[in-house]
């Protein structure tokens, strides 16, 4: 009985002691003298997502600290990043499991600021009064739902300390939309189906595009949701195929949507697929999906892992992503995050250097005036605190359209960044 | 419509029937209750690609040497965990499934958990059948699902060692003081299931990803199957796997895809409701009798 007690005790301290070293946020050495600057990153370190944009966060504290730091009034102070894993983007994970996460953060390492933020945006509109309640500035890397900027401009006062530099759902929209008709005026396409995954983003990007579309002479001929997790599509393509459509628009951002592909593939007749699988977004999705891919035609949310020549800071940024990271890690990077989580350390740097200090709302007043060149374009915010996405690099911010042909990224829209015109499946001429 | 329908429907059916044999074999036929079936099923998986992608074995020596790791897993789970609470059901359900759990954990915390990690066909390739383009591996797992049945069929009817193993669930004691050892027989069952659930994974698998949150999926499949089937019926469960399999693609097809899941969920529900012993289940009727 009592060794029976014992070891039941001798259990509970492992697993305690298991569990306390896998919640502990990470750390990294912050560099001698001055105190550091805490750059809090809650979010979904086990996405593809999440991890780069972490890593492309880590890379810019580097560089500014290595130039010296950050002049905070008369004195200059390294950057220190904090993490956690949320793990918001599996399915399963519970909202409130993962603003439990983003408040321990929040109270053990009592962040300066906030950055990369939510990858759901379930978890981004449910962390905006944590956020408003402790007073700090948070820049959005991932999350895109609009429904954010809605809630600022609702209530300023309370939410001021919200910010997103990453493509939006909006834009985002946009995107396909004008790629879309670059498809019906150039090759007369004209039906569609739209497959997406059940979350806030997808659905409302999904819903934007079936409106343009309906209004535009396009017929949809379904539009199907899948839950996080799904992994058989086969029934809406075989509907698609049935119908003749020669566009399939897929909207997803779990690693299983790369199955649509290999389904798409027994389609008859082909059609051409244009739309975001976050798997088939990076360099290494060529040789991962066996050369299915050619043809695909899929997004680069944002500029810097697709670099484009319009933009030279993505350029710039995707080459040192590759000298400190490897050349592994820099094909692997996926085509949504980690630009815009580089560059929102820049912001914060800025942005403090303006102030002169870390007081909070002085900040907000500092980022709200920010104008730089960043890795994804121009970088300005709008009055609800989004930054402006649209086609031309010296205006705003970009991301591109690009088409995989024979094992390359070919970008092909907007105008600014094309290298290359779309060209059509075998079959679908 | 309807060609694509019955074909989609039966590669699902039988995706269905595989997925459940393993878990089928051990609970049904010796009703040894092994929860862990879904973390043996994605962890089959993982090692195959593990053996394929970084021990560079070729293919088939692979997913044989998985198939046998995934049967001494089972082995290992019976003799160290089951053991100890053989014949307490609620704890071999809580303790199998905690193992289950556990090892899919695991895996998801080592980062197995993108697009990377998947299985290549058996032959790549499709073929056209009546209109319908469908795969090679499509058809594999038809013929591996069938034959498999069929095996099982024809092993726990007309083979010592499966008629063995009914014995120990119809009855424990009896079968004892026949010479069958109730922990060799367990042990074998829970081995040969994790083996064949190991077949399942391996065939299954190359047509998507090994994804970490198919482990709890699967596991939920069998026991539909299972639980629909009648549990110690193959025949049961090839019917089960039909009516669950082309439910949920009519579902998918004129429904909605995001209903697919609720299909099997519902199914459990109503059958236990209504007849708890499935279609073609006898242990009902047998306590009855007795």
């Amino acid at each position: 009985m009592k060794r029976g007690i014992f070891a039941l005790f001798a259990l509970v301290l492992v697993t305690s002691l298991i569990s306390a070293c896998g919640a502990a946020p990470q750390q990294e050495q912050a560099a001698p003298a001055a105190e550091p600057i805490v750059i809090g990153v809650p979010t979904a370190l086990g996405s593809i997502e999440g991890a780069d944009a972490l890593r492309a966060v880590e890379m810019a504290v580097e560089e500014i600290n290595a130039a010296g730091g950050v002049s905070v009034g008369d004195e200059k102070r390294p950057f220190k990043v904090v993490s956690i894993d949320t793990r918001e983007h599996e399915a399963g994970i519970p909202v409130h499991d993962a603003l439990a996460a983003v408040e321990k953060l929040i109270l053990e390492e009592e962040p300066d600021a906030i950055v990369v933020g939510a990858f759901r945006s379930e978890v981004l509109m449910a962390s905006m009064d944590l956020i408003s309640e402790h007073k700090i500035p948070y820049i959005t890397s991932i999350a895109m739902t609009p429904a954010f900027q809605q809630k600022i401009t609702e209530d300023y006062d309370s939410y001021k300390y919200l910010f997103r530099n990453s493509n939006n759902a909006i834009f985002f929209t946009g995107y396909i939309i004008q790629t879309m008709n670059y498809l019906g005026q150039e090759f007369g396409f004209n039906k569609v189906y739209i497959l997406y995954q059940d979350v806030l983003w997808a659905t409302g990007t999904a819903n934007g595009v079936e409106g343009w579309l309906n209004e535009n002479g396009w017929e949809v001929v379904g539009k199907d949701a899948y839950p996080i997790g799904a992994t058989d599509f086969s029934s809406s393509l075989t509907k698609a195929g049935e119908a003749g459509v020669q566009v399939i628009v897929p909207i997803f951002d779990m690693p299983e949507s790369g199955i649509l592909l290999k389904d798409a593939r027994n389609m008859q007749p082909p059609a051409l697929i244009t739309g975001f699988i976050s798997p088939a977004a990076s360099a290494s999705a060529w040789d991962t999906f066996e050369g299915e891919l050619d043809g695909m035609v899929t997004f680069s949310v944002e500029v810097g892992p697709v670099p484009v020549q319009a933009v030279p800071k993505s350029v710039e940024f995707n080459t040192r992503y590759g000298e400190k990271y490897g050349a592994d890690l820099q094909s692997k990077l996926s085509g949504h995050g980690p630009a815009p989580a580089y560059d929102s350390v820049y912001i914060l740097a800025d942005a403090i250097e303006r102030a002169g200090t870390l007081d909070p709302d002085a900040l907000v007043t500092a980022l709200e005036a920010t104008d730089l060149e960043g890795a994804v374009g121009r970088i300005k915010f709008s009055e609800d605190h989004q930054v402006i996405y649209g086609t031309d690099p010296k205006e705003g911010a970009l991301g591109v359209a690009f088409q995989w042909v024979d094992g390359k990224r070919i970008p092909v829209f907007p105008e600014a960044a094309a290298e290359g015109k779309i060209a059509l499946p075998e079959g679908l001429q | 419509m309807i060609v694509s329908i019955l074909i989609y429907g039966l590669v699902n059916s039988v995706i269905l029937i595989l997925t459940a044999l393993g878990f089928s074999l051990t609970l049904g036929l010796s009703r040894v209750a092994n929860f862990a079936h879904g973390g043996i099923y994605v962890s089959s998986g993982l090692v195959a690609w593990l053996l394929l992608r970084r021990v560079g074995l070729p293919y088939p020596l692979a997913l044989l040497l998985t198939v046998l790791i995934s049967g001494l897993l089972g082995a290992l789970i019976y003799r160290l965990i089951l053991i100890r609470v053989r014949g307490i059901e609620l704890s071999e359900v809580i303790a199998t499934f905690a193992v289950g759990v556990a090892i899919l954990e695991f895996f998801r915390w080592l980062g197995f958990v993108t697009y990377e990690f998947n299985l290549p066909s058996f032959i790549p390739g499709r073929v056209d059948i009546a209109g319908v383009l469908i795969d090679y591996q499509r058809l594999f797992i038809i013929g591996v699902g069938l034959v498999l049945a069929l095996l099982l069929w024809f092993f726990s009817h007309h083979t010592k060692i499966g008629l063995a193993l009914r014995g120990i669930a119809q009855d424990e004691y009896t079968a004892l003081t026949l010479g069958i050892e109730s922990d060799w027989a367990a042990t074998l069952s829970v081995a040969l299931g994790s083996s064949l659930t190991a077949v399942a994974a391996v065939t299954i698998l190359p047509l998507g990803i090994i994804s970490i949150n198919t482990g709890y999926d699967v596991l939920l499949i069998a026991l539909a199957v299972a639980v629909v089937g009648g549990l110690e019926s193959t025949v049961g469960l090839v019917v089960a796997g039909i009516v669950l399999g082309y439910a949920m693609v009519i579902t998918s097809n004129f429904v909605g895809p995001q209903w697919m899941m609720v299909v099997y969920l519902v199914a459990i529900v109503l059958v236990l409701a209504i007849r708890p012993s499935g279609i073609l289940g006898q242990f009902k009727e047998l306590e009855e009798r007795v």
